[in-house]
């Protein structure tokens, strides 16, 4: 779906606020036709990127490009043919949704084209005045400003926060279908399943550094696979240990549990010398791989980085 | 990777469509509370000042008026005060004018800015095509456009005002010079004000800032208008150069004196456009 034209590039951006360094010389690059997820814990400087990306503050140092277009040079150019999505949608109370869309379809200076498709598929209230709405109906508002007017690039932050579990689908799929259409998607998340179903590439940033980039499938490949196995004689965990690409080796009387990464052949052979009672193998969640991510191991800069 | 029905329908390019001035639009919206409470003050005075005049034209209000204390209050000295425009310029045209409408104004400007960041307006509007310089000008001329439509009811409170009262004797061409006066005030209200939205991100917070200067002027004034000792403290605020008083009560002005303030309003006003811009915009 992508094709390798990069559309989004951040090179080597640093921002501080006073002594605080929120981001530190993050690069890496998107590319058209990409949905991207930017994955981290709080604080790790994800919205901090993105609102250098929009313009709303200036970096300390370095540069992004979308579209070609320098971010803050030429955001005016750029703000044409961008939709943003920030991650608390707040909007006036006193207005309404028609109004709140018209006056920001008036900003953009472009008739909302997919005004009508995203009302239907999101089932916007437009009527009431805002101050009465949930944070998710806020959020479909906010996804409706987002995309309404076409644009060729989207910057979501936190996009299905606040959506329940058949609005995150419907947004799922409604994303996919924008990538279709030729869109890049770059969005911050973190629920990890959404990126999983939606995202090609992944970068992850903790304490405002980055911490790899991947595509989801060698993240899932790196996840593994967990094994439950049932033995009829003794055998021991150490041997199981030993095997190539097992690790995390449990037992109980006779089962193990156990994560294989790469391919299963060696496990299986292995197995074949013993009686087998019962083996269940399935994907390791790629939760636990972005957890590895998150976790602080006090190693400092990037074990992974693997930025294009 | 969970891919579902997935359609590629053509959708025709979106059309342009026209800016307007909908910032502008927007603030003013916001600001009908504030706008709402001057007109009425203004109204409410007119009227009782037209109600009353009959019964106040017998009293001799000149030693009171002429007294340094209440010269100092009111921003000028009035020898004759029995005539119905002296009375509406001191109920109207008076630095309570510039005080309560300043103040009213002040905060409407201060409170342009930060309000959309706390309604949460502010980053999605600056992720669209439209400049800081853009968002903030249009903001300002929102407050400008309060301070015209504060103006504009005034003197039309003034002239429902004259209706209960025979032989009323207001010049117009004096009424209106006053008000233009008063409104040079105004606009300078309008530059203070933006100058604290642009650096303060709660709307009370930087409303209040620039209700708090004016207020601080007036005070100025006052305490100057006291002693000779301390006229140069009336000097050095806005309220001296402010004669809508004198303009409509003794048909006297110095002609360059409005010019003072509005110069104020202009460059404190350019001021906050430069912080605006220059600075990072803050995080909800």
């Amino acid at each position: 779906m992508s094709t390798l034209e990069p559309v989004i590039v951040i090179d080597n951006l640093h921002k501080s606020y006073g002594t605080v360094e929120a981001v530190k010389g993050i690069s890496m690059s998107v590319e058209r036709g990409e949905i991207f997820g930017f994955l981290g814990p709080n604080g790790a400087g994800k919205t901090t990127t993105i609102r250098c990306m929009l313009d709303v503050i200036r970096p300390t140092s370095g540069t992004i490009h979308v579209l070609g277009l320098d971010a803050q040079r030429d955001a005016h150019e750029l703000h044409q043919r961008i939709g943003y999505l920030p991650g608390d949608v707040r909007l006036p109370g006193q207005m309404t949704g028609k109004q709140v869309i018209g006056y920001f379809s008036r900003l953009q200076g472009r008739e909302p084209v997919l005004l009508k498709d995203l009302v239907a598929r999101f089932d916007v209230e437009m009527k009431r005045p805002l101050k009465g709405y949930s944070k998710g109906m806020r959020q479909k508002i906010g996804i409706v400003l987002a995309f309404m007017c076409d644009p060729e690039v989207l910057i979501l932050d936190e996009p299905t926060s606040g959506l329940d579990p058949l609005l995150q689908k419907t947004f799922n799929e409604f994303l996919l279908e924008e990538q279709a259409r030729g869109k890049t998607i770059f969005m911050s998340s973190h629920i990890m399943s959404d990126v999983e179903k939606v995202c090609q590439r992944v970068a992850v940033i903790r304490r405002g550094e980055l911490i790899t980039v991947e595509a989801v499938e060698a993240l899932r490949e790196k996840a593994g696979q967990h094994v439950t196995v049932e033995f009829g004689d003794a055998v021991k965990a150490e041997e199981l240990a030993q095997i190539a690409g097992v690790s995390n080796v449990s037992q109980h009387n006779h089962s193990f549990n156990l994560t294989v990464s790469g391919t299963m052949d060696p496990l299986i052979k292995a197995f074949s010398r013993h009686e087998v009672i019962r083996l269940q193998a399935e994907e390791a969640p790629l939760e636990e791989v972005f957890l590895k991510f998150y976790e602080d191991t006090g190693a400092g800069t990037s074990p992974a980085v693997n930025a294009r | 990777m969970a891919i579902t029905s997935i359609s590629t329908k053509s959708i025709p390019a979106p059309r342009k469509r026209a800016h307007g001035l909908a910032i502008t639009l927007q603030a003013l919206r916001s600001a009908q509370i504030p706008i709402g409470s001057g007109a009425f003050y203004a109204f409410f005075v007119a009227l009782v000042c037209g109600l009353i005049y009959p019964s106040l034209a017998n009293f001799n209000l000149g030693a009171y008026l002429t007294s340094n204390v209440v010269a100092g209050l009111v921003g000028a000295k009035l020898p004759n005060a029995s005539s119905f425009s002296a009375l509406i310029a001191l109920e109207l045209y008076s630095s309570f004018y510039g005080l309560i409408f300043g103040g009213l104004v002040a905060y409407i400007a201060g409170a342009a800015l930060p309000t959309t960041f706390e309604n949460g307006t502010l980053d999605l509007a600056l992720s669209r095509p439209v400049s800081r310089t853009r968002y903030y000008l249009e903001l300002w001329l929102s407050a400008v456009i309060s301070a015209l439509i504060l103006s504009v009811l005034t003197v039309f409170a003034v002239w429902i005002s004259t209706l209960f009262v025979t032989n009323a004797g207001v010049s117009w061409q004096w009424l209106l010079t006053a008000q233009a006066t008063g409104f040079a005030f105004l606009f300078m209200a309008t530059g203070l004000g933006m100058l604290f939205g642009s650096f303060l991100n709660s709307s009370r917070a930087a409303g209040g800032a620039a209700i708090g200067i004016i207020g601080l002027f007036y005070l100025m004034n006052t305490l100057g208008g006291l002693s000779d000792k301390l006229s140069w403290m009336q000097k050095i605020q806005p309220f001296y150069y402010t004669q809508a008083v004198q303009a409509l009560a003794l048909h006297s002005i110095t002609w360059w004196y409005p010019w003072i303030p509005v110069i104020i309003g202009l460059v404190t006003g350019i001021i906050g456009l430069v912080v605006f811009n220059r600075r990072d915009l803050p995080t909800i």
